[in-house]
């Protein structure tokens, strides 16, 4: 026997209603996630369905809540880069070097010439990975499967590039402040450019011809999920979410930083504002960062690859606000300094999570199938939505 | 009497004589084997051949090539827990898997494999298969409503539509063979047609079959190359495939009606939906690819060459092997759709069904119909018919994607039309220099 629940979810006023003639129409409410297939982690969304029409939504955050923020303000400046990594863990590299970019805005440091570049090409690489990630798991939630397995094979050639760099594929722990831990070692530029030919001639257009002409993937994503630009900027989007929604905005050109002042990025825009749009930008981005390594590799410039740097890092007191364009967008840190070897205040600005908070807005209306191919386009990562 | 005899007895009562009960038992094991057995095997060649266009390797393990594959997995589904939730409706929810599985072995009956093979040459064949293939749905409603599982709900209503909407098409599509068995029917030839008789065409499998084999190759999917088309798609509706898997969506419905499903309950929804894909490619087979006919499938000149016995082995062996030959090659194509193509939305997949399929098959039965009562001559008929019929294809494949794409949601909604006009991008932030 079915037995009436004490429900833990958000009062969301009448649960049924009176139809025409007597009918009676009950509204359903599906919770979808935590533990859910397409819900890219544990994000949890409360869906008051009419049918299969979405009425409302409510995210539930926190299932992966880790404290990252309170862990960094408990180590050591040095220490924290680790920690950064699980952030965004599609993204490590871009993860690590604000963090390090904010420590060194901080003490007012300018890391050397070299490690501009070698974080330039990493972020970039890193950029791809969390791209070919996003468009991947995408096609997985229209129901393609092998889009999937194509990215990730491409993707463990940037992980075994990482782990000859840094010792590790995932959690490199590359950055250090003032520079970063290795020089490239012997043959791995070589390797880069084998990997670099084979996906832009390979596998980048393989990739296209699956996806991009399919006439059932456009039909499932063209004009579903539409933004405003005004509403865009008002819900704080920033990366490809705001790119393909018309609006020119990319740090690596408005705020340039490091190597980027030297290196100019084409920012990647659409008009479309929707969900084929978005993705339309991540897979140009992809081809827009060959181009930048490519062109960060012609430029490498010699010379050390870290600053001389006290092993216990005391920044002068003050703030500062730094970020960087990450796979998802504008990712910032902000740091309060007291004097200390450890911060008094870190405070991470994800763009995942800023992204997800125009999920609700974007949801009513649309069909269940709908909720999949929305929440996809956005390209969120629990860990950096929770930390 | 023993109970055998009994059986033997009733086996003779029913087919004739003992070689009538002899080639039911043989028949009998033959289909049930291969139903059984099929669904393991295409699994397997559904990991390998998924895993050849994926870049992986598939099974690779268990024995050579991961052969053994095939069978540890049913072993594996058998000896598995058999859970189920404390608020199911039990008996809808323990009556599901049969109910759905039983309409797929009856089926099997149908299938001619070889004229020796053939368990029941029914002469309702087609209306038999359809009528079966369309008690599926009452399985997978039951299913979804047993559970008492909101994703396998909607799941199962999901199902329910699907399924009978496309039926609709997969029974039309049907008839423009059964037209062209008409109008190659004896009756209907030569300078003085029986036009009273001339309208009858048979329904029955083996029947079409037989009348593809004058000459061997001349297969109604040379005449009727859309119908395939038709008839396969709506296949791969009928069987829940990509791009139709709607019911069982993984990424919107977890797994749909099959949630709260387990161990050998799960296997039953399964093995049915393997056998439904088994049915329709073997239908499409007998229907449009000349059944059991091919080089070396020829009863006269075996016979003639190594005697009566041994030729009609030899021959169905032929035969057998042509026909599974065939149908393994349209459950690749299964493979190959399901390793390409995206999942279509619900209301996507409604109006593929009412607006381009069904007007479609009737477009395709009202031209083959002028055609063959407006030209003289039977080979001038289907030269015409066959013509025409390519051509429509073409016309289809052409115009696929834009009949698709006629949905609303495939255009922009009018705020986007009107951003659209805007030339250029907007600058949110003047850039800053640091």
């Amino acid at each position: 026997m079915v037995t009436e629940q004490k429900s833990t979810w958000p009062s969301i006023g009448p649960f049924y209603e009176e139809g025409a003639e007597g009918f009676r129409t009950e509204e359903m409410i599906l919770n979808l996630g935590p533990q859910h297939p397409s819900t890219h982690g544990v994000l949890r969304l409360v869906l008051k369905l009419e049918g299969e029409t979405v009425v409302q939504c409510t995210p539930v955050l926190g299932y992966l809540h880790r404290g990252i923020e309170k862990i960094l303000e408990n180590r050591p400046y040095m220490g924290g880069i680790r920690y950064m990594d699980n952030a965004d863990y599609l993204s490590p590299m871009l993860n690590e070097t604000a963090f390090v970019g904010a420590v060194e805005q901080l003490m007012g440091l300018e890391p050397p010439r070299r490690a501009q570049y070698i974080r330039l090409i990493t972020n970039e690489m890193q950029r791809i990975a969390s791209h070919l990630v996003g468009i991947g798991t995408y096609g997985l939630d229209l129901g393609a499967v092998t889009p999937i397995l194509w990215c990730f094979r491409d993707r463990e050639g940037i992980l075994s590039l990482f782990e000859a760099l840094g010792g590790s594929r995932f959690n490199v722990n590359y950055m250090r402040i003032g520079g970063v831990l290795h020089d490239f070692p012997p043959g791995w530029l070589r390797r880069l450019e084998q990997w670099l030919d084979q996906f832009e001639h390979h596998s980048l257009p393989e990739l296209d011809g699956l996806l991009t002409g399919n006439e059932i993937f456009e039909g499932r994503t063209q004009g579903v999920g539409y933004i405003d630009p005004q509403q865009a900027i008002a819900y704080g989007l920033t990366g490809p979410c705001l790119r393909a929604s018309g609006v020119s905005f990319d740090l690596r050109v408005d705020r340039p930083y490091g190597a980027y002042r030297e290196i100019k990025v084409n920012p990647q825009v659409r008009q479309e504002g929707d969900a084929f749009a978005r993705y339309r930008v991540r897979f140009q981005e992809m081809g827009e960062s060959v181009r930048l390594i490519r062109e960060a590799l012609d430029k490498l410039p010699g010379g050390p690859i870290s600053a001389r740097v006290p092993v216990a890092l005391r920044p002068p007191r003050g703030e500062t606000y730094f970020a960087v364009e990450s796979s998802k967008g504008e990712l910032g840190i902000y740091l309060i300094s007291d004097g200390s070897e450890y911060p008094y205040r870190a405070k991470i600005r994800g763009p995942s999570f800023v992204n997800l908070s125009i999920l609700p807005e974007l949801l009513r209306g649309h069909k269940i199938s709908d909720v999949i191919a929305i929440l996809g386009s956005i390209d969120i990562v629990l860990g950096e939505v929770d930390r | 009497m023993t109970l055998f005899t009994q059986i033997w007895n009733w086996l003779i009562d029913i087919n004739g004589d003992g070689h009538g009960a002899l080639q039911f038992i043989i028949t009998f094991v033959f289909s049930f084997g291969f139903v059984m057995t099929s669904a393991a095997v295409l699994v397997y060649l559904e990991r390998k051949i998924m895993g050849f266009m994926q870049d992986r390797y598939g099974p690779l393990h268990n024995g050579p090539w991961g052969l053994y594959q095939i069978f540890l997995d049913p072993i594996k589904l058998l000896l598995k827990e058999d859970v189920s939730a404390s608020v199911t409706d039990n008996v809808v929810f323990h009556m599901a898997p049969m109910v759905f599985f039983a309409p797929v072995i009856a089926s099997f009956v149908i299938l001619p494999f070889s004229p020796y093979l053939t368990t029941s040459a029914l002469e309702t064949g087609i209306i038999y298969y359809v009528a079966l293939s369309s008690l599926d749905v009452i399985g997978v409603i039951m299913a979804g409503w047993g559970s008492n599982n909101k994703y396998a709900l909607i799941g199962g209503l999901r199902s329910a539509a699907q399924m009978i909407s496309y039926e609709l098409p997969l029974v039309l599509s049907l008839v423009g063979v059964v037209m062209l068995t008409s109008a190659l029917s004896p009756a209907c030839q030569g300078a003085h047609p029986n036009l009273a008789k001339c309208s009858i065409g048979s329904i029955s499998l083996s029947d079409i079959t037989v009348q593809q084999m004058h000459p061997w190759w001349l297969w109604f999917v040379l005449i009727q190359p859309l119908g395939l088309l038709l008839y396969y798609t709506c296949g791969l509706a009928e069987t829940n495939r990509t791009p139709f898997d709607l019911p069982e969506a993984e990424s919107e419905l977890v797994a749909g009606y099959l949630t709260e499903y387990s161990g050998m309950r799960w296997a039953l929804f399964f093995l049915g939906e393997y056998g439904n894909m088994v049915i329709v490619s073997s239908v499409a087979t007998a229907l449009f690819l000349g059944g059991w006919s091919g080089p070396g499938a020829d009863l006269g000149f075996w016979t003639s060459h190594i005697g009566t016995l041994p030729g009609e082995i030899v021959f169905n062996i032929f035969a057998t092997a042509w026909f599974i030959i065939k149908m393994y090659g349209l459950l690749s194509v299964f493979i190959w759709v399901r390793a390409t193509l995206p999942r279509l939305r619900a209301d996507q997949l409604m109006r593929f069904a009412w607006l381009v399929l069904i007007p479609l098959t009737l477009a395709n039965i009202l031209i083959l119909g002028v055609v063959l009562l407006a030209i003289p001559g039977i080979t001038l008929k289907l030269v015409v018919a066959g013509i025409i019929n390519w051509i429509m294809l073409a016309g289809y494949i052409a115009f696929l994607g834009r009949v698709t794409g006629v949905s609303p949601v495939g255009r922009l909604p009018k705020r986007a039309q009107a951003r659209l006009r805007v030339p250029e991008p907007i600058k949110a932030l003047a850039p800053v220099e640091r």
